[in-house]
């Protein structure tokens, strides 16, 4: 009997969807943030609620190390480690897009070999890299037989994104540059690279995070040194102070400000695109 | 110093040689299949040249070779005094328009018509007045800094345009250019084109599949037919003079009829069609027997109500109205004559509305012998010809 029209009531599968979504929200959060929280702990050292004196003392402890293992070391391995792996994932990823565009004789049966390692368990990966470098008598490190794990790791990602990226590219772009003038290099440097850039963010950002967040690849490929994740892991079992929760904190933030940078160039860019200058 | 040369380079480029099209027998195959076969033609200089037929019948093939995006199986392609197969466009004088436009979407429009010139190395100061000219021309200066997704329809358009002038060409390639435009933009863009195209004196080559727009522009219609050419001729010639069942039905304003010659009086064409009605031309008798097809042009037939042909009378179908259709400046009366033959009579207004017929109303379609065309092929009927009923 009111006067507002009536769209009726929201249907039950709007809650059931809502709950769901609220518990995935808390899932991924909840713990991000109680870690947060816990790596300002006093020096009670309890590694429970409640905050008792917030101090940043387990920053200090992290970046000073007197009992907690070897953080800074870590760091400097991963983050090199996953930059390379980003540009060579971008390298690879890409050109191997323009080579998957013309199909090629045996094109398919190369994609599911690069597809493939996607199911391959990383653990087991790691094993038979680690086997197969102590046969040929080499030693594994980080900027050798890890960083060809992780590769095996990024690569199917890049190389997805890439096809779904190229795959959208209308080919009458190329046709244009060609009919005014471009040479072949110049349609690539001048035309196809500008327009696929936000997806070759894409698949930086990938590179970069799939390598820093690493374990099972890892595992046994890095060799006498460990990378973040591995020294997480190991503090997680011999070191029982906040520093760890300090370490955690750290290292999302870095993530984000990756995250962050990705994204923000993306939207800049077709911000660009859609107001002119 | 050398972009002055480029540039005088680049002019005399493009004056030498005409922009006269031959392609002579050319074939292209995709696979096992035949998008275009041993096909000849000339396109004159200067001209306006339409190509025309439904989709796949390879009409896009010939531009793209015209164009160098697609390299002939076999035969020659000539610009001007150039066989050109094998180069690229820039060298053959062509400049293509795309369907979808292809404006770069990370430059702006600006930018977009410079492309050309910064590929050729020409600076960027004299790239970029060079460039806000041709916007002038266009009348899109004002929007020089925007980027292409943020202009209508008919302004990308009119910036592809731009970009493809400022190569210069000797011919412009057009691919189904104003399919993509609302009927309002179509019709103002079409009159666009063809003023361009008086001022430019250049050749246009334009694939559509539109009749109206065809004969609207074209100094020169091509009809295609499924990797072939029905007809190449003005577009009078082909609205009016059909060669062929295919072209008098996609054309539309033409009503094909197949009958046998039998001997006429005093040179006149003279036909028994299989109902036993009689055809008569007003010359151009044939040989007995000969089996022949007419088209008789859709305003050219007088409707009168009745339910049969009068005996003795020739030039005449009986029927009954299946369908009408107000056009305006003319009512479209389609009369299903028996078998499923549609016959299609469009009465002039005036002379509709002294008498309207309705669906249902017994009608006798007459016409003068002069309204009778003779085809140069004989109807093969309507199995695998899927424009015979299309209604124009």
């Amino acid at each position: 009997m009111s006067a507002s029209p009536s769209y009726g009531p929201r249907p039950w599968t709007f809650y059931v969807l809502a709950l769901l979504f609220t518990l995935f929200v808390v899932f991924l959060y909840g713990p991000m943030i109680a870690v947060l929280i816990l790596s300002f702990q006093g020096p009670s050292a309890s590694l429970v609620f409640p905050l008792r004196d917030p101090s940043l003392m387990w920053f200090d402890e992290l970046f000073n190390p007197r009992r907690v293992g070897d953080v800074a070391g870590a760091f400097n391995r991963s983050l090199p480690l996953a930059l390379i792996v980003m540009v060579v994932t971008v390298l690879i990823s890409v050109t191997a897009g323009f080579a998957f565009r013309r199909r090629f004789r045996g094109s398919s049966a190369i994609f599911y070999m690069a597809i493939a390692s996607l199911i391959v368990p990383g653990l087991v990966l790691s094993i038979g890299i680690l086997v197969t470098f102590r046969y040929l008598g080499l030693s594994a490190s980080w900027y050798t037989s890890a960083f060809g794990a992780h590769l095996s790791w990024s690569l199917p990602f890049g190389l997805l994104i890439m096809f779904a990226v190229l795959g959208r590219l209308n080919p009458s772009y190329e046709e244009a540059a060609y009919d005014l003038g471009a040479s072949k290099w110049q349609t690539v440097k001048d035309v196809v690279v500008p327009i696929v850039f936000p997806g070759m963010i894409a698949v930086a950002l990938f590179g970069f995070t799939l390598s820093y967040d690493e374990f099972p690849r890892s595992w046994l490929t890095v060799g006498t040194k460990n990378t973040l994740p591995l020294e997480i892991w190991t503090m997680t079992t011999n070191v029982t102070s906040p520093a760890l929760y300090a370490l955690g904190t750290v290292t999302t933030v870095i993530s984000f400000i990756v995250i962050a940078i990705a994204l923000g160039s993306i939207v800049l860019i077709q911000r660009k695109r859609s107001r002119g200058k | 110093m050398t972009t002055t040369a480029t540039r005088t380079a680049a002019t005399a480029a493009s004056a030498q040689g005409s922009g006269e099209i031959r392609l002579v027998n050319v074939t292209k195959q995709f696979g096992n299949s035949y998008a275009v076969r041993d096909i000849n033609l000339t396109i004159p200089h200067g001209s306006y040249c339409c190509l025309l037929g439904p989709s796949g019948c390879g009409k896009t093939t010939i531009l793209r070779m015209i164009a160098g995006h697609e390299t002939p199986t076999s035969g020659e392609v000539w610009i001007g005094d150039q066989m050109v197969v094998g180069k690229p466009p820039v060298e053959r004088g062509t400049a293509m328009m795309f369907q979808s436009y292809a404006l770069f979407p990370h430059l702006t429009i600006l930018d977009n018509v410079a492309f050309y010139l910064k590929m050729r190395g020409v600076g960027k100061e004299e790239r970029r007045s060079r460039a806000e000219d041709m916007l002038r021309r266009v009348q899109l200066h004002h929007l020089r800094d925007r980027m292409p997704a943020q202009l209508s329809g008919g302004q990308q358009q009119r910036v592809a345009l731009a970009r493809s002038l400022i190569t210069n060409p000797k011919v412009l390639l057009l691919d189904e250019p104003l399919s993509a435009l609302d009927e309002f933009l179509r019709l103002r863009m079409r009159g666009e084109l063809k003023s361009l195209q008086n001022e430019l004196g250049i050749t246009f080559v334009h694939v559509t599949h539109t009749q109206p727009e065809a004969i609207a522009l074209a100094d020169m219609v091509v009809v295609m037919d499924t990797g072939r050419i029905d007809q190449a001729d003005t577009a009078n010639m082909i609205f009016d003079k059909p060669k062929t069942p295919y072209v008098a039905r996609f054309m539309g304003g033409q009503n094909v009829l197949t009958g046998t010659a039998t001997k006429g009086q005093g040179g006149r064409l003279q036909l028994r069609m299989a109902d036993g009605s009689v055809i008569e031309g007003s010359s151009g008798a044939l040989a007995d027997g000969t089996n022949v097809s007419v088209a008789v042009r859709r305003d050219r037939i007088d409707l009168a109500r009745g339910d049969a042909v009068p005996a003795g009378s020739v030039n005449a179908v009986a029927g009954k109205v299946s369908a009408t259709e107000y056009q305006g400046s003319y009512v479209k009366v389609t009369i299903d004559i028996g078998d499923g033959d549609e016959f299609v009579a469009n009465v002039s207004d005036s002379a509709y509305f002294l008498d309207p017929v309705d669906v249902g109303h017994a009608v006798v379609a007459t016409w003068k012998p002069e309204a009778v065309h003779v085809l140069s092929k004989v109807d093969t009927g309507k199995a695998g010809d899927p424009y015979q009923n299309n209604g124009h």
